[in-house]
């Protein structure tokens, strides 16, 4: 539960259904909303990761 | 979706009313509403979000104006209500600055606040007939 990968993914867990409750009425609607939310921010986080990973801290 | 011309309705109630007990309570402002599903989708999600913050030993920071961003993240930390009230009556959220979690449990505090806030937003505008 500590990595930085496993906290990433709770955390937009806990972000998409929020804002998928926020923007769609539909329950339908909120769930595929909130799905591409999640993967959008899982698939941003490793892609900036890796972009970030030569640079010097 | 957009909600329909015939769901669509003023409600009688004062929205500032409705918009402080969004605040107070997340979820609270839409269960007021008769948004049964999305009001309970926010009591579950933004308090489980906040005291996931805590356990990961995240910190409610103090108001201090003197430190522009530490005051900034109080002032988001304070966006949850209640059950940031009830964390500083049971002493929780110092924060263990050593701990590797710690910023991360500062990010969950933070943004639980921050879409309570947004939650606070869209009960105003569903009082106010436009959503």
């Amino acid at each position: 539960m500590t990595t930085h990968l496993g906290l990433m993914a709770v955390f937009s867990v806990f972000v998409s259904v929020a804002f998928a409750a926020l923007m769609r009425d539909d329950p339908g609607d909120q769930l595929r909303f909130g799905a591409r939310l999640f993967a959008g921010f899982m698939v941003a986080g490793i892609v900036l990761g890796w972009l970030l990973y030569p640079l010097p801290l | 979706m957009r909600a329909t011309a015939a769901e669509r309705t003023q409600t009688t109630t004062n929205p500032y009313l409705i918009c402080a007990a969004a605040w107070l309570v997340p979820g609270a402002g839409h269960l007021w509403l008769g948004r049964r599903q999305k009001g309970l989708t926010f009591l579950i999600t933004l308090t489980a979000m906040f005291a996931f913050g805590l356990w990961i030993e995240g910190r409610l920071f103090p108001f201090d104006v003197t430190q522009p961003l530490v005051a900034l993240s109080a002032f988001g930390d304070i966006g949850i209500g209640v059950p940031y009230f009830i964390a500083k009556g049971f002493s929780a959220g110092a924060g263990r600055v050593v701990a590797i979690t710690y910023e991360y449990g500062n990010a969950f505090i933070i943004v639980a606040g921050l879409l309570n806030m947004l939650t606070v937003l869209d009960a105003f505008d569903i009082a106010q007939g436009r959503k």
